[in-house]
């Protein structure tokens, strides 16, 4: 944190020889009262009254208009929170707002005023760090209990002080009988146990009749500490089944990438090109796997039974299932990436895997076409789609939404193309947007995205099948401890199956990462929900959020 | 005047009764028969049929476990669903609340009393029968309404508020149009209606077409069909339950015997609403070579049939879509279908 310290190898060098760290340090002027330099981006220090004076300015003049992630954490000496900034029209352009508060008085003022989605990431870094945001229009825990004593990650928590979290928060708070009272509104628990909630969410619904007049999404019912479970294993092995449990709605592989990306990265790993054939081909069928679900329930949302709709997805679904069952072995908890490549490689026989997908590619088209006739083109379903759950582009952005949710709202931002990695920039292929910024739309990015993957993985089973086989490297040399060096910090993102997943890994110098934040899609996409619903009727909230493709597991980590 | 001996009064005349016993045991012994030849088709339909049905419609194969086809499936769910705990929310308004599972089966099983079913199966033929099986059939909506303000539940609530709002906004249109057939007929009286559709509407190549009014005026065979589809609250109209929405609508609080009593009701309304499609429409139990009861069974499945196809395929519209295609609609195409069927009828006539 030493003020004005330079570094030479600076990743974000520009022409005129001025580093961007040092334009945008002049742009803030004198609200930076440090620097620091992360592996992703030029570190700005901020004083904690003045974050949202330079996050105005860095929206507003330097144009960086996506919140992507709010770090905390907490040091020997101070706590620190970490704004992960960058633009969705040039995702390599990053900068690391980082604002340290003093250990007896944590207090921050809040981004939510520049940025709508750090309301909830602020929440959580109180929830489980205990950092205080001055200026938050609802400072409560999110993922805890309300009644729940400490910040978990926190360094002098105590894990073995017993808990008594009561049933409080989930009492009614309206009176049980109110035919006395004059009000027309009536609040409904949707959720945690409903058909339409996708898992363990709990919706707090006010409604008017059968309008939404406020709703508030209650989450982590479904927390796990995967970040502290993160905290706690080695770089090289014990981290890379986690992530598999974040989004387990088959996005496995996909999940596996963020964090071998960005461990790749703080390490300074290459990966094989061969390795990386692979892993593009298996990640994109995990996506089309996990679009099929997701039009599944959301075509489930919209019918309302276990209709055929559901049952199409599914048997298409498994077919990608089996695939991947043959190549990693499992149907859900992969386990198949490594640090420098892959675990293993294409199971043998070749021909007949390769058979298998191109199989598979070869019916998609018509299944897609099905799905067209029966989905898409039904003027019911239209009637419900088209129009309702509106997220205008503007709003999308503020709230930090991205995958195919921002894609629907007509921004054209993916992580594949705009920040490449694996092999997607020498293949060919689109980005799907849709500019109709409602549940139809979002339906139509899923299913033009499962197109645009399918081409991916026709490109890389063409790759593979003529590769030679002397030079099928899967697995770079990777020490068998991996021990980056102390304070080297990143912030490394993937597109995963719901959108940008984001990890955040601070190195202390031993094998295992001092702090591990996971940015989830999920969870800045459901923030959206209230924005989409208030003034809709109940169908369309249901709608939206089955639009949404929300999966618990990421969302509460 | 009845064109045929009804039910009750052949019973007492094979059992050589006559006056005021004959026709209490006539008609108890003739609503006993009715009611489990209901009954019967129910318990095909529900726990085996509807399966089958919709696992043929998702790529999938149901139950087949048990007895042939599965088939003994109907048994074993009736034990387990006999045998379930009955759970009694705390704050429920009890009597309402016991009542309901009783009034919704029951109301359409008496809708069934005036249907004539073929073979001289028909309990009673009043001259304002089509008007017994409607007043009848709409008892349901009371015991909808008993469901959900006893339930003390707000999904049951809004689902009740949902029913109701559907039944008022679809049995206009439904009555109105089958008005119109009561036009061309002339007669309430439901022997008499399936008795004028038996003449014969044209010949083509050998095969005479009767007069069903589905033929005469498929415009009001259609839109008959959609008002019924919305009065058994199925897809697209399955407003009353929507599961992803309101979890379950106004059953949501009900367990073992009574669910199984409402839902029993909603079957038998799904055949009560075939049942009066195929009398009004179809000629009743009319049909060549086999007998008219078979006829009359094969019409009812084919409707009941035909709710389930739409479930499977067809989405759910939003509650005010659906009382807007109710109210700006339906109502007014059932009436325009009215009047001219009121002029057409007048000036052949």
């Amino acid at each position: 944190m030493s003020l004005e310290e330079q570094q030479s190898d600076e990743p974000a060098e520009l022409e005129s020889g001025v580093s961007r760290g040092d334009e945008l340090a002049d742009l803030l002027g004198d609200l930076v009262v440090g620097r620091e330099e992360h592996m992703n981006a030029p570190g700005l220090v901020i004083r904690p009254d003045e974050v949202q004076d330079a996050l105005f300015k860095l929206r507003d003049e330097a144009g960086f208009d996506h919140l992507s992630c709010v770090t905390a954490q907490e040091y020997e000496d101070r706590y620190e929170s970490i704004y992960h900034l960058t633009k969705f029209d040039d995702r390599t352009d990053e900068v690391s707002v980082v604002v340290p508060t003093s250990k007896d008085n944590p207090v921050s003022q809040s981004a939510e005023p520049v940025f709508r989605t750090a309301d909830w990431h602020e929440r959580e870094a109180y929830d489980l760090v205990g950092i205080q945001y001055e200026d938050h229009p609802d400072l409560r825990r999110i993922l805890l209990p309300e009644t729940w004593q400490g910040h978990p990650l926190g360094l002098d928590y105590d894990q073995d002080r017993p808990q008594i979290a009561t049933l409080r928060e989930h009492a009614n708070p309206l009176e049980e009988d109110h035919r006395a009272g004059d009000s027309n509104t009536m609040y409904i628990n949707i959720g945690p146990h409903h058909p339409a909630t996708h898992g363990v969410l709990h919706v707090e619904t006010v409604v008017d009749g059968e309008q939404v007049v406020d709703l508030d999404a209650d989450i982590g019912y479904l927390h796990r500490c995967e970040e502290q479970m993160c905290q706690q294993g080695t770089y090289r092995h014990q981290i890379m089944p986690y992530p598999d449990r974040w989004d387990y709605i088959s996005a496995g592989l996909l999940n596996e990438w963020a964090y071998a990306r960005t461990a790749e990265d703080l390490a300074d790993i290459e990966v094989p090109e061969y390795a990386q054939i692979i892993r593009t081909m298996s990640a994109e069928l995990c996506r089309i796997a996990s679009h099929m679900i997701a039009l599944g329930t959301f075509a489930l949302d919209v019918y309302g039974d276990f209709t055929a709709i559901f049952m199409y997805a599914m048997r298409d679904r498994e077919i990608v299932q089996n695939i991947l069952e043959d190549l990693t072995g499992q149907r859900m908890m992969f386990n198949y990436f490594r640090l420098g490549g892959v675990v293993w490689d294409l199971p043998e026989p070749r021909e007949e895997f390769f058979e298998k997908i191109r199989d598979f590619l070869d019916g998609l088209p018509q299944a897609l076409e099905e799905y067209h006739d029966m989905i898409t083109s039904n003027e019911i379903l239209q009637a419900r789609t088209v129009g309702t759950g509106v997220l205008p582009p503007e709003v999308a952005k503020s709230y930090g939404a991205t995958g195919p949710v921002a894609r629907g709202s007509g921004i054209d931002y993916d992580l594949r193309r705009d920040d490449p990695y694996g092999y997607y920039d020498e293949l060919d292929w689109d980005v799907v947007v849709e500019d109709g910024c409602d549940n139809f739309s979002r339906l139509l990015v899923r299913m033009r995205e499962v197109e645009e993957s399918a081409k991916i993985i026709q490109q890389c089973v063409d790759l593979l099948e003529d590769w030679p086989e002397d030079e099928r490297n899967i697995q770079a040399n990777v020490p068998r401890t991996l021990k980056p060096e102390e304070d080297t910090e990143i912030y490394r993102a993937v597109e995963g199956a719901k959108g940008e997943l984001g990890i955040y890994i601070r190195a202390d110098g031993t094998d295992k990462p001092a702090r591990f934040k996971i940015r989830s899609p999920c969870f800045s996409n459901l923030q959206t929900l209230p924005e989409m619903s208030e003034g809709e009727y109940i169908p369309d909230m249901i709608a939206s959020l089955g639009s949404l493709d929300i999966v618990l597991g990421e969302v509460d980590r | 005047m009845s064109l045929q001996a009804v039910l009750p009064d052949t019973i007492s005349g094979l059992l050589g009764l006559e006056g005021v016993l004959g026709d209490i045991v006539g008609g108890l012994v003739g609503a006993f028969l009715v009611a489990n030849i209901m009954l019967i088709m129910t318990a095909f339909a529900g726990p085996w049929a509807k399966r089958k049905i919709t696992a043929a419609f998702g790529d999938r194969i149901a139950v087949n476990r048990i007895g042939p086809f599965g088939l003994l499936t109907i048994v074993t769910d009736a034990v387990r669903l006999l045998s379930k705990e009955l759970i009694v929310p705390e704050g429920v308004d009890r009597p309402a609340w016991d009542l309901a599972p009783m009034v919704i089966p029951f109301s359409a099983l008496l809708g069934f009393a005036v249907i004539p079913m073929g073979n001289g199966i028909q309990l009673a033929d009043p001259e304002t029968g089509l008007a017994f099986a409607f007043a009848a059939a709409s008892i349901a909506s009371l015991g909808i309404v008993m469901t959900g303000y006893a339930s003390n539940n707000k999904f049951s609530l809004i689902g009740a508020l949902r029913a109701v709002a559907a039944n008022i906004a679809y049995e206009i249109p439904l009555v109105i149009t089958a008005a119109s057939v009561v036009i061309f007929a002339g007669s309430l009286r439901m022997s008499e209606i399936v008795a004028v559709q038996a003449e014969p509407l044209l010949t083509v190549a050998g095969v005479t077409l009767p007069t069903w009014f589905a033929f005469v005026n498929p415009f009001a065979f259609a839109l008959f069909i959609i008002a019924n589809l919305a009065e058994v609250g199925r897809n697209p109209f399955d407003i009353p339950e929507a599961p992803t929405e309101i979890v379950a609508g106004y059953q949501t609080e009900y367990s073992s015997v009574y669910f199984v009593l409402i839902y029993l009701g909603e079957f038998i309304h799904i055949f009560l609403g075939g049942a009066i499609a195929a009398t009004l429409f179809l000629g009743g139990p009319a049909g060549p070579v086999l007998p008219g009861f078979v006829w009359f069974t094969i019409k009812i499945w084919a409707f009941f049939l035909f709710t389930q196809w739409a479930r499977s395929a067809v989405p759910r519209l939003r509650v005010d879509q659906f009382l807007e295609i109710g109210w700006k609609g339906m109502l007014v195409l059932s009436f325009a279908n009215l009047v001219l069927t009121a002029i057409i009828v007048g000036v052949i006539a």
